[in-house]
């Protein structure tokens, strides 16, 4: 499904990709993990060339991204999903609207619009929020919205950066599910980049570790599966006091 | 009625006249050419959609040559160029351009900010679902700037009005320089009195304007 052979990037004076090679096999969530400056989120913006190489081939879909016109990268990359930390919508454009754009550069028929917005709003469980302004969501729903918006198109392959970065751990817990859904339902390849290595455990079947550019190693794993975490005052409480916890203030 | 406003009524009416035609010119030049000019000084810096470092370069220099003349000196500067495309140098028609020339230089410099406001992100998002540059334009940058773009112009348009104020040089005639001719000139201070409180309701108007209508497209 995505092809990186040989792929290298270097900005100004530093190499944050070297010679990178690597195939995500259709259908696997596969996660990218490594240190902050590892080259984890410059290799994910290779898989769609929002960073273009400076040398290798990225295949994505069967097609070699690599060597499109403009115009077929544009028509490329309407099949290549993409979410980010910090959602990126369009804060002066409704949910309903933000998932629209999707579709309207993609020229989907203008009759099925409406139908296909609140059919991808309703997946995420957002179909009730269509008419409000994104800085009125938290950022779990921004985050929903922003997975709508990606998938409206039908795509093979969804790139995951850093999803859940800016994210509390219960909602955080809700996009993987969602995410993990979208695998099963629909079959999507998703690759996510991700620090947090609880993430990565719980969905991903294949793992690389990224180190100074190049690929560490990669390997397979068994997702642990999505936790929800513990919200009562409570359990904070029991955390807190369990390991060195002095008394009540 | 002020008695002194009944006497002059006429040529005021006629100055106010002449200020709303060389205003409207300069907003007109601003969202036509300006708004172009600062989009594409916004898109070729370094960086951004079509980092073109030389095209940024002309039209920076362009723009900052414009803006650093003191408008007085624009205005008697580019009485041949004026000439060339009015025909003549005199008059509300002739004064309109170099008020054009300076509307398009300062209005684009306030696009470029209100561009740069915009979240690196939703252009990266907008790429990412496949847009062109055109569609980025349109459908993700403007929508997301549009309370900037519009107190941007709000405050151009402020600029234009005192701009207009010093037309008489050319005979573009205004409300300025009726003030000047009529008021300060002829000794008549209260009429200069009453012009200035025209220009002072004209711009609150305008920023009232410009602030409502930012504030109620502004959804971030």
């Amino acid at each position: 499904m995505i092809n990186l052979h040989q792929v290298s990037k270097k900005f100004s004076q530093f190499q944050a990709i070297k010679a990178v090679t690597l195939t995500i096999p259709k259908g696997e969530v596969h996660g990218i993990i490594g240190a902050s400056g590892a080259g984890k989120s410059t290799l994910l913006r290779l898989m769609n060339l929002l960073e273009s190489p400076d040398a290798g081939d990225v295949e994505v879909n069967g097609q070699r991204l690599t060597a499109l016109s403009n115009k077929a990268l544009r028509e490329a990359r309407k099949s290549i999903g993409m979410i980010f930390q910090h959602f990126n919508l369009v804060a002066n454009k409704t949910v309903y609207d933000n998932v629209a754009a999707s579709l309207e550069l993609a020229h989907y028929p203008k009759q099925e619009r409406r139908s296909r917005v609140v059919e991808c709003l309703q997946f995420v469980g957002l179909e009730g929020e269509m008419e409000r302004y994104p800085a009125q969501l938290s950022g779990g729903q921004k985050q929903r919205v922003a997975i709508a918006r990606a998938l409206a198109n039908n795509p093979q392959v969804l790139l995951c950066d850093e999803p859940t970065s800016s994210l509390d751990p219960n909602t955080t817990a809700e996009i993987l599910d969602v995410l993990a859904n979208i695998n099963k339902r629909f079959g999507v390849t998703i690759v996510i980049v991700s620090h947090e290595l609880d993430v990565i455990k719980s969905i991903c079947n294949r793992v690389t570790v990224m180190a100074a550019g190049e690929i560490y190693d990669t390997i397979l794993i068994q997702p642990t599966g999505i936790q929800k975490r513990d919200n009562r005052p409570e359990y904070f409480i029991e955390q807190l006091a369990k390991n060195g916890g002095l008394d009540h203030a | 009625m002020p008695e002194i406003l009944v006497q002059y009524e006429a040529e005021i009416w006629q100055s106010i006249g002449a200020t709303i035609t060389m205003v409207g010119v300069s907003i007109l030049a601003a969202i036509v050419i300006g708004l172009p000019v600062g989009t594409s000084l916004f898109l070729c810096r370094k960086g951004q959609l079509l980092d073109n470092r030389l095209a940024f370069s002309i039209v920076n220099l362009l723009v900052n040559i414009i803006r650093s003349f003191p408008f007085l000196l624009l205005v008697v500067f580019l009485i041949p160029f004026t000439r060339l495309v009015i025909g003549t140098a005199i008059g509300t028609a002739a004064a309109c351009v170099p008020l054009a020339i300076i509307a398009i230089a300062h209005y684009s410099r306030l696009v470029e900010q209100s561009l740069l406001d915009v979240p690196k992100g939703v252009i990266e998002a907008a790429l990412s679902m496949g847009a062109s540059a055109w569609d980025v334009i349109f459908k993700f940058l403007y929508v997301e700037a549009r309370s900037g773009l519009v107190l941007g112009l709000t405050t151009s348009i402020i600029s234009f009005i005192s701009y207009s104020t010093i037309m008489g040089v050319v005979g573009g005639g205004g409300i300025g320089d009726f003030a000047i001719r009529y008021g300060y000139q002829q000794f008549q201070t209260e009429l200069m009195i009453y012009m200035i409180i025209i220009m002072i309701i004209l711009v609150q108007l305008v920023q009232f304007i410009g602030t409502t209508v930012a504030r109620m497209i502004d959804k971030r």
